[in-house]
């Protein structure tokens, strides 16, 4: 993505109003399983897209992470999709959501052992082969190490990035979480990753339970994670950052704040205003 | 053999018919000119009650000040399916919003909101405007319409007598019998007339329920992003069913009927009555039900 497209959101149908409502917005997320590849848009969408604001969809079912190979009906779709909202890039999680045709239902991380990547290489080369356009990889928040880790994260990622030329997908708020609940500094991986590989980011709010921070999607956006942005854009600016709300929407005043936060740290134009 | 009254069959069931399709066009013209409305009326600018009284008649417009003070956090429910205040008004509001909130400051039965003086009189107010706007169908014009039952009766009338003359002398009546069943449709066509929002309100309608797809039960919206007028445009829109959706304690606890409104005829989004069960009675109980096509005609609701 040659382009800037400033701050961003995830479309959701619960906020779609909210989102059609914002006039300076240029990029939007959708999830991928969410929109049917030939039927109806989303109500809403189509009408983004019409506007000219990039949407791009985030899959999150493709279980790249899996020792299988994916699912080609799934990466079909995803294609598909990508082709329908006339995305310029579609993004994946680095993870595995069903194993031995077990559905987890959730986004597993993967160990970090040289195995692990290259299965994930193949995945995500098997993925690439059917996308008409570039495929970005978001790594998930984890709150536990698997003990036969063999690679710190940033290798394991670049390791991933350099093999198939894939872009990344930063989760802010995961690099927050991961940091804080293993007691590490979040800079420091920051500086360790290929940051002119970052695609877009992925900004969103947790909460603290039990003494581990949890990236919930669900809170606000904590003050710790805006100046972790401010410190991403300080290094090398994204050319999108976008604010992932899942549930527990609050007023459109509140969202707004939250956007207009994130365009703050980051330097980027509010999206609020025309 | 006399012809009964010295008309021939033949000549009798010819002006019948003839004095039947009369009766039938005219009033089907006289029906489309009434409900016209105000061609081009501006509707961008109307209020959540305002749409919820052309959707769905007085309980509608209740329900959707229900729903825009519920989401403000003005009004719950207490005990005996009462309602109570739970804050004071703000500025800014409507004198419906004013009236159901009073209303709740007496702890009225939700059931018992319409009743309420205060409010009875700010829905009066409403309906004049829109009436006034040529958004809703005044009860003159009804009542005009409703005329054409006496032509309508009498003609029927003479189609029994007739019948039953026949019968007695022996004479043919295989014609007259469905002329009369027609007559007696035509009637009770007539009489069922109930209509609250003018055609060019119905659609002016359709275009605010599209602009406004987002708050369709449907998306799941997220009330509290979208705020009290959100909230109550959606119930306006998108009908009672959207205050299950929003809060579904409160719908329940205030008896919410689920099955008022829910989009007119022509909803390309389909949202109508139907996602009730069998709320038959919590339909037919309430007049503003005829409001809606998809209603009054009996095949939309209670679903």
């Amino acid at each position: 993505m040659a382009e800037t497209y400033g701050v961003g959101i995830g479309w959701r149908p619960e906020i779609a109003g909210f989102v059609a409502g914002l006039p300076g917005l240029r990029f939007a997320e959708v999830v991928a399983e969410s929109v049917h590849a030939h039927g109806e848009l989303p109500p809403g969408l189509g009408d983004l897209i019409e506007r000219g604001v990039t949407v791009v969809p985030h899959g999150v079912r493709l279980s790249l992470g899996g020792a299988e190979p994916v699912d080609p009906q799934r990466v079909r779709h995803l294609a598909e999709v990508a082709e329908r909202v006339r995305a310029p890039l579609v993004s994946e999680h680095i993870a595995f959501v069903r194993a031995g045709g077990v559905e987890a239902g959730h986004l597993l991380p993967l160990p970090r052992s040289r195995e692990a990547v290259d299965a994930v290489v193949a995945n995500v080369r098997r993925t690439q082969a059917e996308l008409a356009v570039p495929l970005a990889l978001e790594p998930i928040a984890a709150l536990f190490d698997w003990p036969d880790d063999e690679l710190s994260e940033a290798d394991f990622l670049t390791e991933i990035l350099d093999r198939t030329g894939a872009g990344l997908l930063l989760d802010v708020a995961n690099v927050y979480a991961n940091a804080r609940n293993r007691g590490t500094d979040p800079l420091e991986l920051l500086d360790e990753l290929p940051l002119d590989r970052v695609a877009y980011v992925h900004v969103a709010g947790g909460a603290e339970h039990d003494g581990l921070y949890h990236d919930t999607h669900s809170h606000a956006t904590p003050q710790p994670v805006l100046d972790l942005v401010g410190e991403l854009c300080r290094r090398h600016r994204p050319p999108a950052l976008m604010l992932e709300r899942d549930g527990d929407y609050p007023p459109a005043a509140e969202l707004r704040a939250e956007l207009d936060a994130i365009a703050h740290a980051a330097g980027y134009p509010e999206v609020t205003a025309a | 053999m006399r012809d009964t009254w010295g008309i021939s069959g033949p000549t009798f069931i010819g002006l019948y018919l003839a004095a039947l399709a009369v009766m039938a066009l005219g009033h089907a013209i006289h029906r489309k000119v009434r409900f016209r409305g105000t061609r081009g009326a501006a509707a961008g600018d109307l209020g959540p009650q305002q749409v919820a009284y052309l959707n769905g008649g007085d309980q509608l417009a209740v329900y959707a000040a229900m729903g825009g003070l519920r989401a403000a956090g003005l009004i719950g429910t207490g005990p005996q399916r009462t309602l109570v205040q739970t804050g004071p008004l703000t500025a800014g509001v409507t004198p419906l919003d004013a009236a159901v909130h009073n209303a709740a400051g007496h702890q009225v039965r939700s059931r018992d909101v319409l009743g309420d003086q205060w409010v009875r009189s700010a829905l009066d107010q409403l309906r004049t405007g829109l009436e006034q706007r040529g958004l809703a169908v005044s009860r003159a014009d009804l009542g005009a319409l409703r005329l054409w039952a006496v032509p309508v009766a009498a003609l029927l009338a003479v189609g029994v007598l007739r019948l039953i003359a026949g019968i007695s002398t022996g004479k043919p009546v295989g014609f007259l019998v469905p002329a009369a069943f027609f007559t007696l449709v035509l009637l009770i066509a007539i009489a069922r007339t109930r209509r609250t929002a003018t055609a060019a309100a119905t659609r002016a309608m359709a275009e605010l329920r599209s602009r406004h797809s987002h708050l369709s039960p449907r998306q799941s919206p997220a009330y509290a992003t979208y705020g009290a007028t959100g909230a109550a445009m959606g119930v306006a829109l998108f009908g009672a069913a959207s205050l299950y959706s929003m809060d579904p304690a409160f719908a329940a606890e205030a008896e919410i009927q689920r099955a008022v409104a829910g989009g007119s005829g022509g909803d390309t989004s389909g949202y109508s009555c139907g996602s009730s069960s069998g709320s038959t009675s919590s339909c037919g109980s309430s007049s503003s039900c005829g409001g809606g096509s998809s209603c009054g005609g009996g095949g939309g609701c209670g679903g």
